[in-house]
């Protein structure tokens, strides 16, 4: 359905539509606006999720994720070229979400999304709720309260690995990358943020 | 270890459920329209896009305004110390006038002392009042003291108002 449905995985810049990245990218940068649309239409789903899991809010990360396109572009001319377009603008929206969660001084205003009609034949899920769960008569959007509701009791940097990582299946390399950090700094973050992820759903997920 | 590797794979599992959140049907179709006629509107230029220069320029800077956006009644403290900062400066402005004139009022008095007979013939502000305004600036230069010794300043000129004379 979407690719925020799907295990994420760094897309391919030259495998969509046929057009090359770097060609969009120079010609988006001379100011062609229908291949910077090509370009937001490949990282809106990605761009758009990684903000909504952070913020759990829809119009937050509808906010953000347009201010975060909208600021790449104007932009563009600074773009080196020293990583990839999707790095690069990876680090625009994770900048922006970062920013706006500080100003926000922990004010979360929760706005979830639905859950798509997969979600109930997940057999992750299905087996989390009908085994794993003491609470057998929780159902899915209770689970996604709870897990939003952790998920926001994490700092950002924590939270942002997690959503990077075992959300978005990006790779620790990538993340190091794009939240400027090394390797060593992603992996303890993401350790320590499972760590207390686990502290706040143990009720969910013991065996 | 292992155990928290399995609990982790619980987690992994219950992570999974993010990613079947999704927004309202439709909205990915309209979104890069809207970001392009933001992008047409001059939006890119807008606030944020001052503000992200500033934080790529200055930090500290971009700090400071993310600390005034996030605390209005800083910037009411401030505009009201500024205000202050105004009336006390408009204040001070009137002052420094009225109290240089006090010394030079008093020089010139001072002068009088000097000349008591002259100071009590001639009063200055009753100098001349035949339609010719009396400036309150001191211009003690051009008090007629070199008449004091009873010589003409050369520099001065009697002025003749009488045409034709």
């Amino acid at each position: 359905m979407l690719a925020m449905s799907e295990p994420a995985t760094v897309p391919d810049p030259n495998a969509p539509s046929g057009q090359l990245e770097g060609d969009l990218v120079r010609r988006a940068r001379r100011g062609d606006l229908e291949a910077y649309d090509e370009l937001v239409r490949r990282y809106q789903e990605r761009i758009y999720a990684t903000i909504y899991h952070m913020t759990a809010n829809h119009e937050d990360a509808n906010d953000l994720a347009q201010e975060a396109f909208i600021k790449a572009f104007s932009a563009l001319k600074s773009f080196k070229g020293g990583s990839s377009f999707y790095t690069w603008l990876y680090r625009i929206a994770v900048n922006k979400t970062i920013n706006f969660l500080k100003q926000r001084r922990n004010k979360y205003h929760i706005s979830l999304n639905d859950i798509d009609f997969n979600a109930e034949h997940d057999p992750d899920l299905i087996a989390l709720i009908s085994d794993k769960t003491p609470q057998r008569d929780v159902n899915l959007s209770e689970l996604q309260k709870k897990l939003n509701e952790a998920l926001l009791k994490l700092s950002e940097p924590h939270r942002m690995v997690v959503v990077l990582h075992d959300v978005q299946g990006v790779s620790h390399e990538e993340i190091a990358e794009i939240v400027g950090c090394n390797i060593g700094t992603v992996r303890s973050r993401l350790f320590y943020a499972r760590q207390q992820l686990q502290g706040y759903l143990a009720d969910y997920i013991k065996s | 270890m292992s155990d928290s590797n399995n609990n982790f794979e619980d987690l992994k599992r219950l992570l999974k459920l993010k990613q079947h959140e999704v927004p309202p049907p439709g909205y990915f179709n309209r979104f890069s329209g809207d970001v392009v006629s933001r992008i047409r509107a001059g939006d890119a230029g807008g606030r944020a896009g001052v503000l992200d220069g500033i934080q790529t320029g200055s930090p500290f800077l971009a700090s400071i305004f993310r600390l005034l956006e996030a605390r209005p009644s800083i910037i009411g403290g401030f505009a009201t110390s500024l205000c202050l900062v105004l009336l006390v400066g408009v204040v001070l402005a009137d002052r420094p006038e009225n109290a240089s004139a006090g010394p030079d009022f008093a020089s010139t008095s001072g002068i009088s002392d000097a000349a008591p007979a002259l100071a009590s013939t001639v009063p200055l502000a009753t100098a001349d009042n035949s339609g010719i305004s009396i400036s309150t600036n001191p211009v003690s230069s051009l008090q007629p003291v070199a008449s004091m010794f009873g010589s003409q300043n050369p520099l001065f000129q009697n002025a003749s108002f009488n045409s034709g004379q």
